[in-house]
């Protein structure tokens, strides 16, 4: 192939290779009757069953409907992660009487607020959303907080030599050196916001890839299961890389030493 | 509108710049507030390089972010231009010792040269003061680098720039140099008393090298003891420009250095 040559982006045929090698023993595996599971499908079958939901365009559907859910949950998660980090960040005031709350509320399983979600809002996108949001804050209220408390305090200093006001001195000093924080607490969120928009589909809102699983398992169509499986991976892979590639584009001095942290 | 920390007005300017009287700084600690300085008296005059000598643990440090406006006293007044000090005077510039905290990793070296600028100046002026700033410290071949791929020398430089280009009326450093090996410390010497000569700033400048003290300064401080208090304070009277070489050959440079280690020794085995 002669584009080959040109293509930049670097492929990594030895991971590749080592895929292709587990799909074939797992197909020769089920062919040969090495392994005997009624509902296991061969990769070949997941691969058509991939190619019919993708023609009926049911995949499209359910994959917008949760694309969709992720987004809006991920951009509130970061919007009031952020907002409040920053406050809780600066004021040790606000820090000393909610941190205790915080610490009980953050390892609680965002999983156990489906029925909560169920009971308030019932089978519904704002269920789906709040047990999307309310998890997927943490990461970034977290790592928020503590990268404005991690700023160096020669840099307020340096602020006040200089005789910046308030709003500057956020501007110019405290948000851009929060900013690597913020961005890895953006980053595990989205990852999180996927797994729990696919929960919240799976046990509440009945559209979505999520649903789609369960769907198909009810209708006992194994291949179309896998094939959904491997979607919401892919999406996934999509999600994380679409955002790296913002932040690289958007701040390349600092997506470096993002790399080295996250 | 122009910027506000501009020492060319045409007002008479008197020569008094800072003046400390009776001034004593208590810091907190964890076992109460720490005597930190004591009946320190100073004052700073228009124009010349007031270096302050001392060991280390003197309270130096505190005794120059007190004139920065970082730090209160807790006994006695400091004044500047003849108004007591509440906060960050204007026209005033403190160049932190540890240049790597102090500068804005994330700004390239000329924006980093321009955040006392921002805002307060036309962009078309704050090019020319940047440009003017990063030539004054040899820096402008850089403009474009960032602080974390410069030398160790080169980003205190840069700190100087930023210091410099608000054109201050009085540069305050605090060991600049300290964390610099002898070479680049010799250099950047040279490099401050040249630009001084073409700024005119007035220098307040901390360190515990007595020869360094004597080379830059026009007048000697020395600072003693726990609690720190004021000792003697010297006149350099050493022709100008200085030379690293001829100068620190002067017998009166030895001279003086000899007074300022007795006057050290002095009081620190009393």
């Amino acid at each position: 192939m002669p584009e080959r040559r040109g293509n930049r982006t670097r492929i990594n045929w030895p991971g590749l290779a080592t895929i292709a090698l587990v799909l074939a023993l797992w197909e020769i595996a089920l062919r040969a009757g090495l392994a005997q599971y009624q509902n296991l499908p061969t990769p070949s079958a997941i691969a058509r069953g991939l190619a019919e939901i993708a023609g009926s365009g049911q995949l499209y559907e359910d994959a917008a409907h949760t694309l969709w859910s992720v987004l809006v949950g991920w951009a509130a998660a970061v919007a009031a992660g952020v907002v409040l980090g920053l406050l809780l960040g600066a004021s040790p005031t606000l820090r000393r009487y909610s941190l205790a709350s915080i610490e009980v509320l953050r390892p609680m399983p965002g999983i156990a607020f489906v029925p909560v979600g169920l009971l308030l809002f019932g089978f519904s996108l704002q269920m789906e959303l709040m047990v999307i949001i309310l998890p997927a804050l943490w990461p970034v209220l977290v790592n928020t907080m503590d990268a404005v408390t991690g700023v160096h305090a020669r840099l307020f200093e340096v602020g006040q030599t200089f005789r910046l006001s308030r709003a500057e001195t956020l501007r110019k000093i405290i948000l851009p050196a929060a900013l690597p924080g913020v961005l890895v607490g953006a980053r595990l969120s989205m990852t999180l916001a996927l797994v729990l928009a696919v929960v919240a589909e799976m046990v509440g809102n009945p559209s979505g890839l999520g649903y789609a699983v369960v769907r198909e398992q009810q209708a006992m169509r194994p291949e179309l299961v896998f094939a959904y499986v491997a979607v919401i991976g892919a999406l996934g892979m999509i999600l994380n890389a679409a955002l790296t590639g913002a932040v690289a584009f958007v701040f390349p001095t600092i997506s470096g030493r993002l790399r080295e942290v996250a | 509108m122009t910027v506000a920390c501009d020492a060319r007005q045409g007002a008479p300017i008197p020569d008094l710049v800072f003046s400390c009287r009776d001034v004593s700084v208590a810091l907190p600690h964890k076992d109460g507030p720490r005597r930190v300085l004591e009946g320190i008296s100073l004052d700073l005059f228009r124009g010349e390089v007031l270096t302050i000598v001392g060991p280390s643990g003197t309270g130096k440090t505190t005794l120059i972010r007190l004139l920065a406006g970082l730090t209160r006293s807790t006994r006695g007044t400091v004044t500047v231009n003849d108004r007591p000090i509440d906060g960050p005077p204007d026209g005033v510039v403190i160049v932190f010792q540890d240049y790597s905290h102090a500068l804005l990793q994330w700004r390239t070296v000329a924006r980093n040269v321009a955040l006392g600028l921002e805002g307060r100046l036309p962009r078309g002026e704050i090019h020319e003061r940047v440009g003017e700033a990063l030539r004054l410290v040899r820096l402008s071949a850089h403009a474009d680098d960032h602080p974390w791929q410069l030398s160790g020398g080169m980003q205190q430089r840069l700190q100087i720039a930023r210091a410099l280009a608000v054109r201050p009326a009085v540069l305050l450093m605090d060991e600049p140099f300290g964390a610099l090996d002898a070479m680049t410390k010799a250099a950047l010497q040279d490099e401050l008393l040249r630009v001084r000569e073409q700024t005119k700033s007035s220098v307040v400048f901390v360190t515990h090298d007595i020869e360094e003290a004597v080379y830059l300064g026009d007048r000697v401080a020395v600072i003693t003891g726990t609690p720190g208090r004021i000792g003697q304070i010297v006149d350099v009277d050493l022709p100008k420009p200085r030379d690293q070489i001829v100068t620190r050959q002067l017998p009166r440079f030895l001279e003086l250095r000899y007074r300022l280690h007795h006057a050290i020794g002095q009081t620190e085995h009393a």
